[in-house]
């Protein structure tokens, strides 16, 4: 696999080279499995969601380069997130998938982590293009040793803790001039989030907007997050040709180095009794700022610029999010006291 | 919304009225008015003569009996009639703030107060069973022709496509012929969730075949003694006893809902004339027996035929009673309720080959049991972690060895095997050998621990080997070698490129089982589309089966099928773009000597045999 990987680098341009997550790309008319997969499965009940998630899975897949990669790891990190709230009301939750699940979003957390230690390297701007690549090539060997989380490799220097990934606010204010006035409107006022922070959306409101819209529509949160996607999938294909586009994929990662105080850990304190709720081992360790989930450039504008393997689906499954953008779906079954307490701890920290 | 209203309308109709009028001739006339659900009269129904050559028969889907009790296809469906089950109505000081999170069923249903909940409610439902069971055992032998109604698997009917195959003109020897013998289940499209078959099992001389549902029920399939005049009938399973083994509870302490759900069954070895069995659904495990009866006593000096008390006056002689043949009666009760040994929820059953303990895991812990003692348990495995956040690895499955009743194994979810024996300590928390296969780096991915996680773990009935299911792969293991898989079969590689969707809709947690053949030379294994697949062992061939409606047509030999992954696909081939994710085969059972197996394809059982090697290979 590493040498697969260090082939990719030279080869990022070219669609068909042998890639990490190549496998998952689907072999076939695109999209059409997963729409057969989705279609029928009893889990899911909402149509438009399933559609929106499927531009959200395929789209990342049919990208050629590292960035593919990140995007498939966020698109992973969001699905494990979504299913932890997703199982069916009043019933427990099987364990073994939440365990499962939870391994899950440790490893890419764990993986985040030894990335960020590299980011101090590379200077914010004027990035040569194959800088990005670089710094993704140490994820999956930082990936590949799956089955012994604790025994993770070194070799990039040591596992740094959290605040040492902290971007560094010039990245932080570089975001604004992707977080184009255009963005995605996010369905929650974000009258919570801190006034330090930058106005736009940070990991920290886009958290507490992620946790209002879980709520009652959280539509327009997938919308979002397969806007954000799809953005980054075509920024990262346009970054290929275009002199802006590094800088561009490099603002989106440095995003998801934001870290701060609020995070999902909060939850950990919702659970009362070990043996009586599953709530204390999710999140136990997870720290979701590491990863944004909100857009923060503008799909509109990228769509023009959509690469044209994907650019028909993603229009297609962005479409019905334009017209009708809060939807009352409600694929996150959360309990409102639930949130009511979480919300609760984060006005009161 | 309007379909469903439309059922819940005659549904409720009946509920409301049986409550109302329980005394009424015609809630009364089947079962006591608080057992009043079908379902809880197992074996109620005539069962259907097996004598008959399916072909004679009218149709795939035979008549329903008009006179059945409660046999409309949906009207007072199992569920109706729980309202009607024991549990004094929940005083209304509770309803308050609890009643707005139970949504589902708890209208429907009375809840006793927390504290008197559970063993009320097991005791309640057992009562329930265990009356009608005692009294109502169904007239099992020359019943009138067609009610091959089984109550079985609610809106199932009972079918027998069985077919005569005067021994086709041989495929591939080692590929088997295997051709569907019977299918018991409805073929509507709507498929209610309590009839989806959750387990099944045969039991250790082959003779019965025992499957568990969603609805926490259990049929029992006999089958039918081979008749030189239909030698076609051969391996024909009848329903023999039908009955409610669990009942859905709510645990106050959570808040949660414990499933009815029929999570594994086990046989016990045959000891007497009777038969028993282990069924468990998430936490509570119960042992039932199985007995026939067919004689009844008559001539009491005391007693009329009713049973009721002779006026003494007229009593002027004496007689001795003499026991008289009788329509064969069913009876199942409940001999032991092994409650309250599990936080998390039981995964599998074992009964130790000593015949007098089993043991019973769950997500986190491994207890052992006696038979005969419901109150107290043995802790034997443990990997909690005094920390709930240091959770990583779970417990998936665990058994018994065939014949050293000390050793048993378990899996887990990152996918080793660790045998343990019971006599290093009393407490197995250090495994006597751990079975793991080192990653192959060249598949590595972020699912790997995902598909590694091994869903079911059997011995083979020689106690040499063991085998084990993960998502993609099945597994032989020599109990002799730790480092890796003896052999590695590849169940549907095809879909290793499409993890990341499988992942989305929750595909990649399915839990698939696996089956030796009698003679350990043969595994099988379920895939999805309704596919199921078999490895020959000795001749390295594989095959994959499917079980439907419309490829198994009762006199053909199943066709192997073939799933094409490039773009060369030949005709028949499907591609694996158009496979039914929803169709899954999970539950597999190979008769113990011989080539007939049971698949449960949703709420389908479908047995097929394989004519021409009916021997062991």
């Amino acid at each position: 696999m590493g040498i697969k990987t260090r082939v990719s680098l030279d080869s990022r341009l070219s669609p068909s080279h042998p890639e990490f997550f190549e496998r998952m790309k689907p072999q076939s008319p695109k999209g059409s499995f997963v729409r057969y997969m989705l279609g029928k499965g009893g889990k899911r009940k909402f149509d438009e969601h399933e559609d929106g998630l499927e531009g959200k899975i395929m789209s990342p897949c049919d990208g050629p380069s590292k960035v593919s990669y990140t995007l498939q790891r966020q698109t992973i990190f969001n699905i494990s997130l979504m299913k932890l709230y997703n199982h069916r009301p009043l019933t427990e939750p099987s364990l073994q998938k939440t365990v499962l699940i939870n391994n899950m979003l440790r490893r890419i957390q764990e993986e985040l982590k030894q990335e960020g230690s590299l980011r101090p390297v590379f200077t914010p701007s004027s990035q040569p293009t194959t800088e990005p690549s670089d710094s993704y090539r140490e994820a999956p060997p930082a990936f590949s040793h799956l089955a012994s989380p604790s025994a993770h490799p070194c070799d990039l220097g040591s596992t740094t803790p959290l605040e040492a990934c902290l971007t560094p606010a010039s990245l932080l204010e570089d975001d604004d001039t992707f977080c184009t006035p255009q963005a995605m409107q996010p369905a929650a006022p974000t009258k919570l989030s801190p006034p330090a922070l930058p106005p736009e959306k940070d990991s920290f409101s886009s958290a507490l907007d992620e946790i209002e819209e879980l709520c009652p529509t959280s539509t327009s949160t997938e919308a979002a997050a397969a806007a954000t996607d799809s953005a980054k999938g075509t920024s990262s294909e346009a970054g290929a040709q275009k002199p802006e586009g590094p800088q561009e994929s490099r603002a989106d990662d440095s995003k998801l180095m934001d870290s701060l105080p609020g995070n999902f850990e909060i939850m950990t304190s919702t659970g009362f009794l070990t043996d009586l709720t599953l709530d204390d081992i999710l999140f136990a360790d997870i720290d979701t700022s590491m990863y944004d989930f909100d857009p923060c450039t503008s799909a509109s504008g990228t769509a023009s610029k959509m690469a044209p393997v994907s650019a028909d689906d993603l229009l297609k499954t962005l479409a019905p999010y334009s017209s009708q953008p809060v939807a009352p779906s409600q694929p996150f079954k959360m309990d409102l006291t639930e949130l009511d307490h979480i919300m609760e701890v984060l006005v009161g920290s | 919304r309007l379909a469903e209203a439309a059922n819940a309308g005659p549904v409720g109709g009946v509920e409301r009225d049986a409550s109302v009028r329980g005394d009424s001739p015609s809630a009364s006339t089947h079962t006591p008015p608080r057992a009043r659900a079908p379902r809880l009269s197992p074996g109620a129904l005539p069962r259907a003569p097996g004598s008959t050559p399916c072909d004679q028969r009218p149709g795939i889907l035979a008549p329903r009996p008009p006179s059945a009790p409660g046999a409309a296809p949906r009207a007072p469906h199992p569920r109706s009639g729980r309202s009607l089950l024991g549990a004094p109505p929940r005083p209304p000081a509770r309803a308050g703030s609890r009643a707005r999170r139970r949504r589902r069923r708890s209208g429907r249903r009375a809840r006793p107060p927390a504290a008197a909940r559970r063993t009320p409610v097991a005791v309640a439902a057992c009562g329930a069973a265990h009356g009608p069971a005692a009294g109502l055992a169904s007239p099992r032998a020359p019943a009138p022709r067609p009610p091959p109604r089984a109550r079985a698997h609610a809106p199932l009917l009972f079918c027998q496509l069985t077919a005569p195959p005067p021994r086709p003109a041989a495929p591939a020897a080692d590929q088997g012929s295997w051709c569907l013998c019977q299918l018991n289940g409805a073929a509507d499209l709507e498929v209610s969730e309590a009839d989806i078959i959750s387990t099944v099992e045969f039991n250790h001389t082959g003779e019965l075949l025992a499957t568990g549902d969603k609805g926490g029920r259990v049929v029992i399939f006999q089958r039918e003694p081979e008749s030189k005049n239909a030698p076609h009938s051969q391996g024909e399973y009848d329903v023999y006893s039908t009955f409610q083994s669990h009942e859905p509870e709510f645990d106050y302490l959570k808040s949660l809902e414990i499933e009815e759900k029929i999570n594994k069954i086990k046989w016990l070895p045959q000891q007497n004339a009777a038969h028993s069995l282990l069924s468990t659904n998430d936490k509570t495990i119960k042992l039932w027996k199985i007995t026939e009866r067919d004689k009844r006593p008559e001539g009491y000096n005391l007693k009329d035929e009713e049973g009721k008390l002779k006026d003494l006056s007229t009593v002027t002689s004496l007689q001795v009673p003499v026991l008289k043949p009788m329509d064969l009666m069913v009876e199942v009760s409940p001999r032991r309720i092994f409650a309250n040994g599990h936080t998390y929820h039981i995964n599998s059953i074992s009964v130790n080959s000593d015949c007098e303990t089993y043991m019973s895991a769950d997500d986190l812990r491994i207890n052992l049991w006696h038979l005969a003692i419901t109150d107290r348990s043995f802790n034997i495995v443990d990997i909690k972690p005094a920390n709930m956040e240091d959770l990583t690895e779970v417990i998936t499955a665990s058994e018994f060895h065939p014949h050293h009743c000390n050793l048993f194994v378990y899996s887990s979810s990152k996918g080793s095997l660790r045998l343990c024996d019971m006599r290093a300590a009393a407490l197995c928390d250090k495994h006597s050998k751990l079975f793991e296969e080192p990653e192959d780096p060249s598949n590595r991915s972020f699912f790997s621990e995902i598909i590694s996680s091994v869903s079911d773990v059997k011995f083979s009935h020689s106690g040499r080997y063991m085998l084990t299911r993960d998502y993609l792969t099945v597994k032989v293991w020599d109990l002799n070698m730790e480092a890796r898989p003896i052999e590695t079969y590849q169940v549907h590689d095809y879909l290793r490129s499409k993890l990341c969707s499988l992942y989305e809709n929750d595909c990649i947690f399915d839990k698939f089982e696996c089956a030796w053949n009698g003679s350990d030379s043969v595994i099988m294994t379920g895939a999805y589309n309704n596919f199921f697949r078999m490895f020959d062992r000795n001749t390295k061939r594989d095959v994959t089966l499917e079980a439907s409606r419309e490829s198994s047509k009762p006199r053909a030999v199943l066709k192997p099928r073939r799933v094409c992954v490039g773009g060369k696909r030949r005709r028949d081939d499907i591609s694996v773009d158009s496979l039914d994710f929803t169709k899954k085969i999970l539950h597999t059972a190979w008769h113990p000597a011989e080539n007939i197996i049971a698949i449960a394809a949703t709420n389908n059982l479908y047995i097929f045999q394989d004519k021409v090697n009916s021997e062991m290979h």
